[in-house]
C-alpha cells in the first residue's frame, strides 16, 4: 500500500518491541520463535514473515507481527497443523527496500522457510517478491490493502483491492457529499492505479472529477491545490496524499473552509492509527472504507474476541487496525491454515492449489473466501465516518464484496 | 613527487630500498580474502559480499575522482543510479538482460551522465571554485532523486522491481559465489587499470594537479580538461557498478540515485584513506561488514556511532584508516623512479 | 482577486521559512568561508526541542522562544570544539560538519523513532479577511522573519558589535591588528547562525511536522540559495533565499509539481555557474 505513520514516541515503540520476549535473535533483524512442544519426525513447519519492525512503517510492521504472533500461538495451542507445531521466524525490512531484499534472502535461503507473508508498501512488496517467489520458489501472500493488479502466480492477497474500497463507497459519497470529486495523490503507483479505477466509478455513478493531481512525497504546502479546491467548489475530496503530507493537507484544507462549506473529505487508508495524525477538528467528517473498524466490535462478537486477544497480548500503540495490514495478516494466516490442513503437505504446490479455494468464517469483520484461480480475497467492507475522532459506521456491504482482480 | 635520492644519501638510500611496500601487500592480503571468501561463507552471506564488491567498485570511482584529482563529487550516485535505472529500463521495456549489452550500457550511461555534469561544472572560461563542483554535484544527485521520485515512467516512489536475472547466452546469473566471482572479477580489472592510470604520465599530472593546481596549469596543462576527464572514468566506473548492482538486487529505487548513497560512498573511502584505491574497497568492506553485524542489536546507535567515528578520523586522520600502515609517501607513490643501492636513479615504467 | 491574494500570501510565507533557514547558513559561509553541513541539522534541533515542550505539556510558544537559545549554545560549544579547526580548509570543513549533521540527526531519529510527529502551532486557526482564509501560524511566521531581519540588520549596522562583527567579516587580518579577537567573533557567528537555524526549526515545525530527515531538505535549497544569492554579504544570502524560496511556492501553481521542484535546482545552478558571485557580491552588510 503506501508509506505512512502514527504517533509514536521512542518509550512506546521499545516498549511494543517487547514483543521480542519469547524470541530468540538469531542474527542481523531476525528472530525465531520456537514452539512449546514438537513434532520429533517431520519437525515444524516454518512460517516467515517479513515486516516492517523499524522505520516510518514500524508502527503497522509491528502490529502485523504480533498478529502474527499471536495467531501462530492460537495454532499451536490447538494442536498444530497436521500435527507438527509452527515455528515462527521474523525479519525486520526495515521500511527499507534494500535491507529487506538481504533480510528476506535469509528467510529463503538460510530458514528454509515454507511461506512467507508480509510486505506493507507496494514498494516492499515489489521489492521481496522476486526473492520469494521467483528466485526462492516459495508461497507468498501479501496482507496489505494496495492497488490490484498483482497477479504473480504464488503471490497471494487478502487485503482489500480498489474494487472492494470503491464499488460501494463512492456511489456513498455521492449521496452524501456531492457529485464534484478532487483526487489529490502523492506521486507513486498506488494512487495512479487506484485513481484510474475511482475515476470510472465516479463517473459511472453520476459525479464529475474536477482535478487529479500528483505531488512529490515530502510535499508539506498544499496552498495552490487548496486553492484550487475551493475555487472549483469541489464537494469531495478522495484524498491518497500519504503522510508526512497529509496532515498539513487536511490543516490547510480546514483553514480554507472546506467543512464549513459543506465538502466531505475521503481517504480510504485511514484507520485508527492515522487518526492521532491531525486534531479532530481538521478532519471531522472524514470517511473511510475499510475491512474492519474497532467499533465493530459492539456488534460482532467474533472481532471482539479477536480485538480483545490482541490487546491482552499486545497492550501498547501497535494497534490491531485494517489500514495496518494487521486484519489482512490475520485472514491471511488463517486461510493458510486451512488451506495447509485441507492439502495435507507443505509444499508450494500442495498448498497453493488448496490455498485457491480456502474460505475462513471467522475472521475481524466477518468471514473471508479466496475467489479460486484470481489468487485475491472476498470480504466484507465497512463505511466509516470520523466523529470527535473516533469512527462511526455509516455502511456495510451486503455480503462478501468480490474484489475483481486478475 | 618523485624519490630523488642523491649519491650523497647513500646510507639513507639503503634504508630506503629494505624498507616494505606496503601497499602491495595490502593488496594481496585483500584479494586472497575475497578470493576464499565464498569457500567459508554460507550461501546468503555470499550474496552480502557481493553486494560488498559492487559498492567497493563504486567507492573506487570516487577515490578516483576526489583522492587523484581533489575533485569532491558529492554527486557520485547520480552517475551509480542513472546507469542501474537505464538497465533497468531495458530490462522491464526491452526485455535485454544479457549482460554483453548491459554492463556497456551502464557504463556508457555513467560516462554521458558524468561528460554532461562535468563539462557543465568544471569547464569553461574561468576555472570553478571547488565549493560549487562539490554543492554542484550534490545538488545534481538530489535533483535526480527528486526527479526519479516524481517521474511516474520511472516508477516513482516505488523504483523499477523485479528487473530479470542478467544473462549470457542461456545461462542467469542468479546471486551466490558465482556472481560473486564475477563481481570480483570485475573489480579486480577495474582495479588494475586505474592503478595504471594513477602510476602513469597521466597519473603524475594528476598528482601535480592535486598539490598545487596553479602551477601545473602555467606547466601547459589543461587542468580544466584532466579534471573532466578524471570525473568521466569515475562516472563511467560508477555506472558500471550501478549496472551490476540493479541486476543483483533486482530492483531500483529513488534512493539509488539520491543524496543517501552519495555520501555514503564519500563515508566510504574517507574511511578507508582516499588516494589509495586499496583504501575505498577497505573502507567499503569495514563500513558494509560491521553495519551488517551490528545493525540488529544497535541499528539505531550504530549510525551516531559512524558519525563519531568519522568526525574523528576527519579531525585528526584526514588520510583515514589506511594511513595507519601507509606511509605518505608511499601513498603518494613513485612516478617510474626507483632508487638503487648504489646511489644512481634507476629510471623504470609503472609502479613500484 | 482574492485568489491572487491568497497566492501571493502563500508565495511570501513560504520564501519567508526558506529565508530564516538560510540565514543562519549564509552568516556563517561569509563570515568564515565555510559552508555548514549541519545547520539543517540546527533547524532538526530547534523543531525537536519544541516538540519535546508541548509533548511534556509546557506550552509551545515557550518551547520556541527556549529553542533559539538552546540551540545557539550547542553552536557555540561545537564551534570551540571542532568547527575551528576546519576554517583553513573549506571542503575539510564540509566533510567535517557533514559528519557532524550526520551524529545530530541519527541521535534525534534515535529518540523519536522515525516517525513524523505534529506539533500544534501556538497561534491556531485561519485569519478571515473577506472571503480570503489565510492561516494566521503562517502570517506569524512573516512577521518574526521579517523582525529578525530588522533586528539582524540593525546589530550589524548599529552596534559596536556589529561593528567589529563587519570588521572581521571585510579584514580578518586588519581587525586582528586592530585589537578584536576574531575567535571570539567567529564563535559568536556561528552561534548565532545556529540559533537562526534552531529558531526557523521552531517556527516551522507545526507547518512541517517533525522527523528526522526535515534538515537535509532544507539543507540543499539553503546552500543553493546562498551560492545563488552571493556569499559574503549579509543581504546576498537572503536575496538568495527570497529568490528560490519565491521560484520553490510560485512555479507549483503554474506547472507539474515534479517539474517545479526539479527546474528550481536547474535553474539555480545554471545562474551561479554564469554568475558565480551571485546576484549581490561584495562584502559587508
Amino acid at each position: 500500500m503506501s508509506e505512512f505513520p502514527g504517533d509514536l514516541s521512542r518509550r512506546r515503540f521499545l516498549s511494543g518491541f517487547a514483543f521480542t520476549a519469547g524470541a530468540i535473535a538469531t542474527g542481523v533483524g531476525s528472530w525465531v520463535i520456537r514452539p512449546d512442544w514438537a513434532n520429533a519426525a517431520e519437525g515444524p513447519i516454518k512460517l516467515g514473515i517479513a515486516t516492517d519492525l523499524t522505520g516510518p512503517i514500524g508502527y503497522a510492521g509491528n502490529a502485523d507481527a504480533n498478529t502474527a504472533k499471536m495467531v501462530v500461538k492460537q495454532l499451536n495451542d490447538a494442536g498444530g497443523l497436521l500435527g507438527r507445531p509452527i515455528e515462527l521466524y521474523i525479519e525486520d525490512t526495515a521500511s527499507n527496500e534494500s535491507v529487506a531484499v538481504g533480510n528476506v534472502r535469509k528467510l529463503i535461503q538460510r530458514d528454509k522457510v515454507d511461506m512467507v507473508l508480509g510486505g506493507i508498501t507496494s514498494s516492499m512488496r515489489n521489492a521481496i517478491k522476486d526473492p520469494i517467489v521467483a528466485r526462492g520458489k516459495t508461497l507468498y501472500i501479501y496482507p496489505q490493502l494496495y492497488e490490484g493488479k498483482e497477479c504473480t502466480p504464488y503471490l497471494f492477497c487478502t487485503g482489500p483491492t480498489p474494487a472492494q474500497q470503491c464499488d460501494e463507497f463512492i456511489p456513498w459519497l455521492i449521496k452524501n457529499g456531492g457529485k464534484k470529486f478532487a483526487l489529490p495523490s502523492a506521486n507513486y503507483v498506488w494512487p495512479h492505479v487506484l485513481n484510474e479505477y475511482a475515476r470510472k466509478v465516479i463517473e459511472a455513478s453520476g459525479g464529475e472529477v474536477v482535478f487529479e493531481e500528483y505531488y512529490p512525497l515530502d510535499q508539506v504546502d498544499f496552498s495552490a491545490t487548496v486553492n484550487r479546491i475551493v475555487s472549483n467548489k469541489v464537494d469531495v475530496v478522495f484524498n491518497t496524499v500519504i503522510p508526512p503530507g497529509v496532515g498539513p493537507f487536511f490543516k490547510q484544507l480546514y483553514e480554507a473552509g472546506f467543512q464549513k462549506n459543506g465538502g466531505r473529505l475521503a481517504c480510504v487508508y485511514y484507520d485508527e492509527n492515522t487518526l492521532n495524525i491531525n486534531q479532530a477538528a481538521e478532519i471531522e467528517g472524514l470517511a473511510s472504507c475499510l475491512d474492519y473498524f474497532k467499533v465493530l466490535t459492539k456488534d460482532d462478537p467474533v472481532s471482539a474476541k479477536i480485538q480483545a486477544a490482541y490487546e491482552k497480548d499486545y497492550p501498547g500503540n501497535f494497534l490491531f487496525a485494517a489500514g495496518s495490514a494487521a486484519t489482512g495478516t490475520y485472514r491471511g494466516l488463517m486461510l493458510w491454515a486451512a488451506a495447509v490442513k485441507e492439502a495435507g503437505k507443505v509444499d508450494r504446490e500442495s498448498v497453493a492449489a488448496a490455498l485457491d479455494h480456502a474460505k475462513i468464517t471467522e475472521g475481524p469483520g466477518g468471514p473471508a473466501e479466496m475467489v479460486p484461480g484470481k489468487r485475491h480475497c472476498k470480504m466484507k467492507m465497512y463505511t466509516a465516518v470520523a466523529k470527535s475522532g473516533n469512527y462511526e459506521i455509516v455502511a456495510r456491504s451486503e455480503g462478501l464484496v468480490d474484489p475483481k482482480e486478475c | 613527487m618523485a624519490e630523488t635520492e642523491v649519491a650523497g644519501l647513500a646510507p639513507a638510500t639503503a634504508q630506503a630500498t629494505t624498507r616494505w611496500n606496503v601497499l602491495p601487500i595490502l593488496e594481496a592480503v585483500v584479494l586472497v580474502l575475497a578470493l576464499a571468501l565464498p569457500l567459508v561463507l554460507p550461501d546468503y552471506l555470499t550474496v552480502f559480499a557481493t553486494r560488498v564488491a559492487i559498492l567497493a567498485l563504486f567507492a573506487l570511482s570516487f577515490d578516483l575522482v576526489w583522492g587523484y584529482a581533489g575533485i569532491m563529487s558529492f554527486g557520485q550516485a547520480l552517475f551509480f543510479g542513472a546507469a542501474g535505472y537505464g538497465v533497468a529500463l531495458l530490462g522491464r521495456d526491452l526485455n535485454i538482460s544479457n549482460l554483453l549489452i548491459v554492463l556497456p550500457a551502464g557504463v556508457l550511461i555513467g560516462l554521458a551522465f558524468a561528460l554532461l555534469l562535468g563539462g557543465f561544472l568544471l569547464l569553461g572560461r574561468h576555472p570553478t571554485s571547488m565549493i560549487f563542483v562539490a554543492l554542484g554535484t550534490l545538488t545534481g544527485s538530489y535533483a535526480a532523486d527528486r526527479l526519479a521520485r516524481g517521474w511516474y515512467y520511472l516508477g516513482g516512489q516505488n523504483g523499477i522491481p523485479s528487473i530479470p536475472p542478467m544473462t549470457l547466452g542461456a545461462y542467469e546469473f542468479e546471486e551466490g559465489p558465482v556472481f560473486y566471482y564475477f563481481a570480483l572479477a570485475l573489480l579486480v580489472v577495474i582495479y588494475l587499470l586505474c592503478r595504471f592510470l594513477v602510476r602513469s604520465q597521466f597519473g603524475l599530472a594528476l598528482a601535480g594537479l592535486r598539490e598545487n593546481e596553479t602551477r601545473i596549469a602555467f606547466f601547459g596543462y589543461k587542468t580544466q580538461h584532466l579534471k573532466a576527464i578524471v570525473f568521466a572514468i569515475g562516472g563511467a566506473i560508477a555506472g558500471l557498478a550501478g549496472s551490476l548492482y540493479a541486476f543483483h538486487e533486482g530492483f531500483v529505487w529513488p534512493n539509488m540515485v539520491g543524496v543517501v548513497i552519495s555520501t555514503q560512498v564519500v563515508l566510504y573511502v574517507l574511511f578507508g584513506g582516499s588516494g589509495t584505491l586499496i583504501g575505498a574497497v577497505i573502507g567499503t568492506v569495514i563500513i558494509e561488514g560491521v553495519s551488517f553485524w551490528l545493525s540488529d542489536n544497535y541499528r539505531d546507535v550504530w549510525p551516531i556511532i559512524l558519525g563519531v567515528l568519522l568526525l574523528l578520523v576527519i579531525m585528526f586522520r584526514p588520510l583515514g584508516l589506511i594511513s595507519f600502515v601507509l606511509t605518505e609517501r608511499e601513498r603518494v607513490g613513485r612516478f617510474g623512479i626507483t632508487p638503487t643501492n648504489d646511489g644512481h636513479e634507476k629510471v623504470g615504467h609503472g609502479a613500484p | 482577486m482574492a485568489s491572487s491574494f491568497v497566492a501571493v500570501f502563500e508565495i511570501a510565507s513560504f520564501a519567508a521559512i526558506i529565508v530564516l533557514v538560510v540565514l543562519g547558513l549564509g552568516i556563517i559561509a561569509s563570515m568564515m568561508g565555510i559552508f555548514n553541513f549541519a545547520q539543517g541539522e540546527f533547524v532538526l534541533l530547534g523543531a525537536y526541542i519544541t516538540y519535546l515542550a508541548s509533548s511534556h505539556g509546557i506550552p509551545v510558544w515557550i518551547g520556541m522562544a527556549a529553542a533559539p537559545f538552546l540551540v545557539g549554545a550547542l553552536g557555540f560549544v561545537l564551534e570551540a570544539l571542532i568547527i575551528r579547526r576546519f576554517y583553513a580548509a573549506p571542503i575539510v570543513a564540509m566533510l567535517g560538519t557533514y559528519a557532524l549533521s550526520l551524529i545530530i540527526r541519527e541521535i534525534v531519529r534515535g529518540l523519536i523513532g522515525g516517525l513524523y510527529l505534529s506539533v500544534p502551532e501556538p497561534i491556531g486557526g485561519s485569519i478571515d479577511i473577506g472571503s480570503v482564509h489565510v492561516s494566521a501560524w503562517r502570517f506569524v511566521i512573516i512577521v518574526v522573519t521579517i523582525a529578525v531581519m530588522i533586528g539582524c540588520y540593525l546589530l550589524l549596522a548599529r552596534t559596536s558589535f556589529g561593528l567589529r562583527v563587519r570588521a572581521t567579516l571585510e579584514n580578518p587580518a586588519l581587525a586582528r591588528a586592530s585589537g578584536i579577537s576574531t575567535a571570539r567573533i567567529y564563535g559568536a557567528t556561528f552561534a548565532f547562525g545556529a540559533a537562526l537555524a534552531g529558531l526557523a526549526g521552531a517556527l516551522v515545525v507545526p507547518v512541517f511536522s517533525l522527523f528526522a530527515d526535515l534538515g537535509i531538505r532544507f539543507l540543499i535549497q539553503g546552500f543553493v540559495a546562498v551560492m545563488v544569492g552571493g556569499v559574503g554579504s549579509f543581504m546576498g544570502p537572503v536575496a538568495g533565499a527570497a529568490v528560490i524560496g519565491t521560484m520553490s511556492a510560485a512555479l507549483p501553481w503554474v506547472m507539474a509539481p515534479v517539474i517545479a521542484d526539479v527546474l528550481v535546482f536547474v535553474l539555480a545552478i545554471a545562474f551561479i555557474k554564469f554568475r558565480p558571485q551571485g546576484l549581490l557580491s561584495g562584502k559587508g552588510v
